[in-house]
């Protein structure tokens, strides 16, 4: 209707005449509401837009440019206030005002500590689309903003996420993954484990809906858990962290011990995890029943832990021991950095995520990732880029303790020990032998380590089961070379700067 | 319009719009008592330049940030360095961190630059100083 009338009149749209005459009595009975409020609209947000709209969702530092998102969720709270209030109209949303409102009340609800229950309820009188909207949005909010945040805003979002666990909102599973990956490894500040403790609090609290409706998020949930705890057991900890730690067990355990089919969905990265627990009372048990008694765990068809070790571990578990921006971060030095250009790339990556000692047990779950996780194209693969086995020979460098040097040396094997083709994939297999014959000559002693590493583990990682190794890490070495990933082993083999020891070694596992 | 580094000429004019990521900060000094400098190395896909911080700015941004200048100004700074600046009318925006591309050569203040004999409005490029910045070398 209103364009009719401009063209009518011969008027441009959005000129002030025209404003003026969408507010004349003569004019508004002509016009649809709807439309009205839209001009509304964005009359309005062109007042908000100023500076005087400051963000209460996010810390913004100086300089710091708007963020889009912070912007147009605060956007539809400014302009939706008047209808956030009760009493609430019975009316059915459409979109886009559907969506405008679920951005207005998210926002009032992660803000307005002291209205939120009064959001939620609006929230659940207006949903048609069974939350998956708010979802992704509260998604969007955790990968995006969640390290800005300001501290009563996390502690909202805490608590509406356990609201959407409660009524079964679709999408809730990645909501909880999301904010799973906020968790960072090597991480003891008091944020990162207030995160934790909260975490832990809510899949313990919400276990009985949880295991009904989402139990493959208490498979990520046991990952990240088992993997922090490795973390908190090494340290020893305050009695207000060792409430947390003792919590992180007593979930662990209980997955193992009630629904253990949920660990065996991890696959064999759950035993490595395990291996770091070892010592930890409660884990000893498991450890034990899982090699001698794998029948206590009532599970049929397990009936030995080389299952799990021939089970390849899903790569969506090692995404979430990586944050969102450090994925970025990382995907974009693999894809996009070439190589001889990555030192500066390196040198800020290493102040942002590695710049203090505790931290460096993530480079475990960056080698992993990478392994893993990110397989590039053919086209990156022959291009000039930067390839995965310079990145993790660099990570490797970066590691200052030798019980990291080692985990991170058995991430990048540990596809090799239990390697079978048509299960496993040459990607996952494929930067240590590339890190190892690209190391040579200038870097032999990386080449000598690595392959030193290589014959300890095949060795002595499980004596029971060493046939099983010795058979993955000599399907692994045969598929490299028939595939062409590494033209022939003779490059190794009869390089004079290996000492004959790993030569022979070497090549017996070849014959 | 938003111009890459390497088309900038020096210029006694705030009309820079472009975007870079830091590469390094040299030492923050005192210039004339009070306020405060900080030299940079910044860069782009096309060009490096170096970057002169004012004030808070030296230490608002770090190597890594990528950054958006509204109204610039590359000229000559007191010391007779040709630099790229925000100047008192422009503005600067931290937008990103990492993920920008970038070369160090050319360094666009590493070129001697000689008014146009035929429009002395402007500086035409005359020679090349230096192919990368000396003050802030290359990583190897």
């Amino acid at each position: 209707m209103v364009e009719v009338v401009r063209r009518k009149n011969g008027i441009e749209p959005h000129a002030p005449v025209m404003l003026r005459l969408l507010y004349s009595s003569e004019f508004v009975s002509f016009i649809d509401v709807s439309v009205q409020r839209k001009q509304e609209m964005s009359k309005r947000s062109e007042v908000l837009t100023g500076d005087q709209m400051a963000s209460s969702l996010i810390h913004k530092a100086i300089y710091e440019a708007d963020n889009p998102f912070d912007l147009s969720l605060r956007e539809a709270f400014q302009l939706l206030e008047p209808q956030l209030r009760p009493p609430f109209p019975l009316t059915i949303r459409e979109e886009p005002e559907y969506f405008t409102l679920n951005r207005a009340i998210l926002y009032g609800i992660l803000t307005e500590t002291h209205l939120a229950k009064v959001h939620i309820k609006h929230l659940h009188g207006i949903v048609i689309d069974g939350y998956c909207f708010f979802t992704s949005l509260l998604c969007k909010v955790v990968d995006e903003l969640y390290s800005k945040l300001v501290e009563n805003v996390k502690v909202q979002l805490v608590y509406v996420t356990s609201e959407m666990i409660d009524v079964s909102a679709t999408g809730v599973d990645s909501l909880l993954v999301a904010l799973l990956r906020q968790i960072r490894g090597g991480d003891f500040s008091e944020a990162n484990l207030w995160l934790c403790s909260e975490m832990v609090n809510l899949f313990r609290g919400k276990w009985e809906c949880l295991l009904e409706e989402q139990p493959l998020v208490l498979s990520s949930a046991l990952y990240v858990f088992l993997r922090v705890l490795s973390d908190h057991c090494r340290v020893s900890l305050n009695s207000k962290l060792e409430i947390l730690k003792q919590n992180e067990i007593k979930f662990c355990i209980r997955v193992f011990r009630d629904q253990f089919h949920l660990c065996l969905k991890i696959g064999r990265d759950l035993i490595r995890l395990l291996q770091d627990l070892v010592h930890v009372p409660e884990f000893q048990d498991i450890w034990k029943d899982l090699l001698l008694v794998p029948a206590s765990f009532k599970t049929p068809g397990f009936s030995d832990v080389s299952q799990l070790y021939q089970s390849r571990t899903c790569s969506r578990y090692f995404l979430l021991r990586i944050t969102p921006e450090m994925e970025i971060h990382l995907r974009f030095l693999l894809t996009q950095v070439k190589l001889g250009s990555q030192t500066r790339y390196q040198l800020w990556f290493g102040r942002k995520y590695l710049n203090a000692p505790e931290k460096e047990t993530v480079v475990i779950d960056i080698v992993r990732f990478i392994c893993c996780a990110h397989h590039p194209s053919n086209d990156i693969i022959h291009s000039n880029v930067i390839p995965r086995w310079a990145v993790i020979g660099w990570l490797l460098k970066c590691c200052t303790k030798n019980h990291i040097e080692a985990n991170v040396k058995l991430v990048l094997f540990y596809d090799w020990l239990f390697f079978k083709e048509g299960v496993d994939n040459i990607m996952n297999i494929e930067p240590a032998i590339l890190l190892m014959v690209n190391s040579l000559p200038k870097y032999i002693h990386m080449t000598h380590n690595l392959l030193e590493f290589l014959f300890l583990v095949v060795d002595h990682y499980d004596i029971d089961r060493k046939d099983l190794i010795l058979i993955g890490v000599s399907s692994a070495l045969d598929v490299l070379k028939r595939k062409g990933v590494v033209e022939s082993f003779d490059v190794l083999t009869s390089c004079d700067m290996l000492s004959p020891f790993l030569k022979e070694k070497l090549v017996k596992l070849l014959s | 319009m938003q111009k890459c580094l390497k088309e900038m000429m020096p210029a006694a004019r705030n009309n820079i719009n472009t975007q870079f990521i830091v590469l390094e900060k040299g030492r923050t000094t005192l210039e004339g008592g009070q306020n405060k400098t900080c030299l940079g190395l910044v860069a782009d896909e096309s060009a490096s330049v170096h970057f002169q911080f004012w004030n808070e700015e030296c230490e608002a941004f770090h190597p890594g940030d990528i950054v958006r200048l509204c109204n610039g100004i590359f000229s000559y700074n007191r010391n007779n360095h040709l630099v790229l600046r925000a100047g008192k009318r422009g503005n600067l925006d931290k937008v990103g961190e990492f993920t920008m591309l970038f070369v160090e050569s050319p360094n666009m203040s590493e070129i001697s630059w000689i008014p146009d004999p035929n429009n002395s409005a402007i500086y035409i490029q005359h020679s090349l100083i230096s192919p990368c910045s000396r003050i802030f070398p290359p990583m190897l």
